[in-house]
């Protein structure tokens, strides 16, 4: 990252010279309900333990982008949002996948063809701004995403789009109706299996004040203008145990306590979190160590390895895996057209010794592409590490000497949660490779100046990328992330998409039964098992880190983080 | 005088007219797209085609050069492409910042420079000569960021002495009235915020001064000696004046010239350097926004942020003009 932020640097200095499970929990957050999260040192402590009041500051990767959660899609927006705004639904605190009802006062009832949702709400809830929750207030929410402004579709409203295949008469949802005050009915065209979890993790779809939308010009086809996307005096005004105070562009984001909290459970117990921006992880470290913050919601693993033993830090653990980081393969390129030098590459890595090396031991080797946490999630038994395997399978591909040379790019600039060092990570693979015959030519690009875009109209033969869920469904992962067609055939990006996986895709979305959606999930992912298109490498738990005097953090694989729980022992 | 400024600021048209056209080429040159910027890896190309016309980046360049100057003439600076704030109200909400940052350094440049660069002639070839001499040479070779991490390590993370980041504890919640900070601790009327506000600028301060600090050395060194070996010195001397006097009325008030030339150009120096210090420190000024702009692609940021630094910049070179003729009553301007 310093060598990035330098690099850009010199260019300036060069132009100045020139799944559903119904719940009964009733909140994000609530205290003591995480199964799958055993944060180290910041573990859930009894109540009678905690202390209230103080301030947290927490480092983010990056600033927020806007104060209004429909516009945006990056993670550090959304980790400031899902504690200000909330949903009809959420994810459990600790989990990916497991779904619960947080303005819903359970989950909703759904017509024999699928079509329906019927949700009922809680009742007595209030704004931030003092104004009623209530089904006109979900309407509304849905409505304005539902026929947002054209300028806004797609590019700033991200989420919506790609969740209901588009807006107004294109998206999949086809109305959304206040049938009484606390019961509004959602009814879409045709079966969507994503439909609730996709709606769980994601501030996206949270409610926010109807009236506060309104007065702050939120729906202003230029978001420039709007004062409460820009967060000016206004902004992000939902229900949750924390309300938005200010957003100093690229300095900080504080929101302050929510006294009023319709759950007295799960009130905050500080005061107040400030949220910071680090581009540069060196820099986020050092801040750490010295005190400037308390928290980093991000370190790189071999940081989180120099905390341990240091009694004045504790390093959190994420839980369940979120993401995936895959060895990509075009079958436009020769030999990767070649299924057996595909599965001759699977034998050949040493995925153990990458998480070792590369993750502090933070991750686990992957057996399919999409983590185990994720709805629909089957073993898949693929190739594992053997020598003597991937050198049978290339004898029997037929091929050898230069017909084994592969083009191989890696990200110059970037690290991703699930390929923090990315440069290593491609040298560990390649010293593989070379180990069992290929001939490896490496090749790099900027992330955002080239390698992104190159990748995905197929000019790599092999490179890696990865994916972080936006939901913790097979849709995310398996279409969204990877093999989605284009229009009816394989897409550029991979070249590879035989029918009856397109076709299963099709059908796990929107299948009649919930029989029928798995069955289609898991033949998908058997499709996948026997071509091995590309070969999944990891999933990851990216890691992070802060002081020993914070308690109660519930950490969570997707980065569904609510910091109700939190409190400081000190 | 107030013609020469005059003319001096009517020449500012064609270089920022200049300036435009070299930075629309650059920015577009770049290898990248917004587009793809902005969408990350939820790009498709079919997403990426629609949001580059949304954006206008599928017209012609010379049409999209076009639209862009006839902006700037209304005044319009545009917006970021990724979070939609106006380029005008960011540059204002982080320039204090870097003004802050920057005057600090100077500050600390010349009071640590003129000493150092004084005491060197006065001991020319000696053993303190010697040591500035390395300690010169040390602050142009070692790189801003390189100097930064390092001073964070020993002095905020070893020592705990000051603050590695920021540019004020946020946990003292100073509200932003004028976005200097040290005045805004001030107008909150909090003596310890100003306090901490002055500590977190120290060490931004060292690593972006240090190249100054060496060049102004070396600079107040060579023009003391230069000045020393006049005529009119040997004189004061022989008058019997005291070395202190002699120092004070006769060499420095003449090695001062080329100094405030020197320590002008390094105005320059410091606003760029300051891109990379900012980046290091978390400091929220102009630099490190244009070196997230240049990462994300947000060209029209990159354009504007450098159009209006280069403005800056180009009146910092008129005002130093300007004091040079103040501190030279030969030099006279017409």
């Amino acid at each position: 990252m310093v060598r990035t932020k330098v690099g850009s640097a010199l260019a300036v200095l060069a132009l100045v010279f020139a799944a559903c499970t119904p719940g009964a929990s009733p909140t994000p957050g609530s205290p003591g309900t995480s199964p799958g999260t055993s944060p180290t040192g910041g573990a859930p402590s009894p109540t009678s333990a905690v202390k209230e009041g103080g301030t947290l500051v927490v480092a983010l990767p990056g600033d927020m982008t806007a104060a209004d959660p429909s516009f945006v899609s990056d993670s550090n927006s959304s980790y400031i949002h899902l504690n200000v705004v909330e949903g009809l639904l959420g994810t459990k605190p600790g989990s990916i996948s497991e779904i619960e009802p947080v303005l819903a006062a359970e989950m909703p009832t759904v017509s024999d063809d699928l079509l329906t949702y019927t949700f009922k709400l809680r009742e007595g809830i209030k704004f931030h701004d003092g104004e009623p929750f209530n089904a006109e207030a979900v309407v509304y929410n849905y409505e304005r995403q539902l026929n947002a402004p054209e300028p806004l579709r797609d590019n700033y409203n991200y989420y919506f789009g790609a969740v209901f295949g588009g807006f107004a008469e294109k998206s999949n949802l086809a109305s959304v109706t206040a049938i009484d005050a606390t019961t509004v009915e959602f009814k879409l065209k045709q079966p969507q299996s994503n439909f609730l979890i996709s709606q769980a993790p994601l501030p996206q779809f949270g409610i926010q004040s109807p009236k506060a939308l309104k007065a702050g010009d939120a729906d202003n086809p230029d978001p420039a203008k709007s004062p409460y996307a820009q967060g000016k005096g206004t902004g992000l005004v939902g229900t949750g145990p924390f309300k938005f105070k200010e957003w100093v562009p690229n300095d900080h984001v504080t929101i302050v306590k929510n006294e009023d909290y319709w759950n007295a459970a799960a009130k905050a117990h500080l005061d107040e979190v400030i949220f910071k921006p680090y581009a540069d992880q060196t820099a986020e470290f050092n801040a750490l160590q010295s005190g400037d913050i308390d928290m980093a919601q991000t370190i790189l693993p071999n940081d989180a390895q120099s905390l341990e033993g240091n009694a004045e830090f504790q390093v959190f653990d994420r839980g369940d895996s979120c993401n995936v980081a895959v060895l990509q393969m075009n079958h436009t390129h020769k030999p990767l057209d070649n299924k057996d030098v595909r599965f001759a590459i699977a034998h050949a890595l040493n995925k153990q010794a990458y998480i070792d090396a590369f993750y502090a031991g933070q991750a686990v080797p992957a057996d399919n592409w999409m983590p185990p946490a994720t709805q629909y999630y089957k073993a898949l038994n693929l190739p594992t590490y053997d020598e003597a395997k991937a050198k049978e399978y290339i004898t029997k591909s037929g091929l050898s000497g230069a017909d084994l040379t592969i083009e191989f790019w890696y990200p110059a600039d970037v690290s991703r949660p699930y390929m923090p060092d990315p440069k290593a990570l491609a040298e560990a693979i390649a010293t593989d490779l070379e180990k069992v015959g290929f001939t490896i030519n490496f090749k790099t690009a900027g992330w955002r100046t080239g390698y992104l875009r190159d990748e995905a109209v197929g000019k790599f033969p092999m490179w890696l990328l990865g994916w972080t869920c936006d939901w913790a469904g097979p849709d995310n992962f398996l279409s969204t992330a990877f093999f989605h067609g284009d229009g009816g055939k394989p897409n550029k990006e991979f070249a590879y998409g035989p029918p009856e996986l397109l076709s299963a895709f099709d059908k796990g979305l929107a299948a009649p039964t919930e029989a029928d959606v798995k069955a289609a999930w898991e033949e998908a992912q058997d499709i996948l098992a026997r071509d091995l298109p590309t070969v999944p490498l990891v999933h990851s738990r990216p890691p992070a880190a802060g002081k020993a005097f914070i308690k109660g953090f519930v950490g969570a694989g997707n980065l569904n983080e609510a910091l109700n729980t939190v409190w400081l022992d000190k | 005088m107030l013609r020469y400024i005059a003319r001096r600021l009517l020449g500012v048209i064609p270089v920022l007219f200049g300036l435009s056209i070299v930075l629309f080429a650059f920015v577009h040159l770049l290898p990248g797209d917004p587009a793809v910027a902005l969408l990350g890896q939820h790009a498709t190309p079919e997403r990426t085609a629609a949001i580059r016309e949304l954006l206008g980046l599928d017209k012609p360049l010379h049409e999209q050069y076009l639209l862009y100057l006839s902006d700037i003439l209304r005044g319009d600076f545009g917006k970021s492409v990724i979070d939609n704030r106006l380029v005008v109200d960011e540059f204002l909400l982080r320039f204090p910042g870097t003004v802050e940052l920057t005057v600090a350094a100077l500050i600390f440049a010349v009071g640590i420079g003129i000493p150092l660069g004084r005491l060197a002639a006065r001991h020319v070839q000696g053993w303190p000569d010697g040591a500035v001499t390395v300690v010169s040479l040390l602050g142009v070779s070692i790189p801003i960021f390189v100097l930064g991490l390092t001073l964070q390590v020993i002095f905020a993370v070893k020592l705990k002495w000051l603050p590695a980041s920021g540019r004020i504890d946020p946990r003292l919640g100073i509200d932003a009235v004028t976005n200097f900070m040290l005045l805004d601790t001030l107008l909150a009327g909090k003596p310890a915020a100003f306090v901490d506000a002055l500590k977190h600028l120290v060490l931004p301060a060292i690593a972006l001064g240090s190249i100054p600090l060496a060049i102004v050395t070396r600079i107040t060194r060579a023009a003391v000696l230069d000045v020393a070996n006049e005529d009119y010195v040997r004189t004061a001397r022989a008058k019997g004046l005291k070395e202190r006097r002699v120092d004070d009325r006769h060499i420095m008030r003449n090695a001062w010239l080329p100094v405030t030339t020197v320590i002008g150009l390094q105005v320059g120096g410091l606003l760029a350097g300051a891109v990379i210090t900012e980046t290091v420190f978390a400091w929220n000024g102009v630099g490190a926004w244009v070196v997230d702009a240049i990462q994300n692609h947000d060209y029209l940021v990159v354009q504007n942020a450098i159009l209006l630094f280069a403005l800056i910049f180009i009146v910092v070179n008129l005002v130093v003009d300007i004091g040079y003729a103040y501190l030279n009553p030969r030099i006279r301007y017409s």
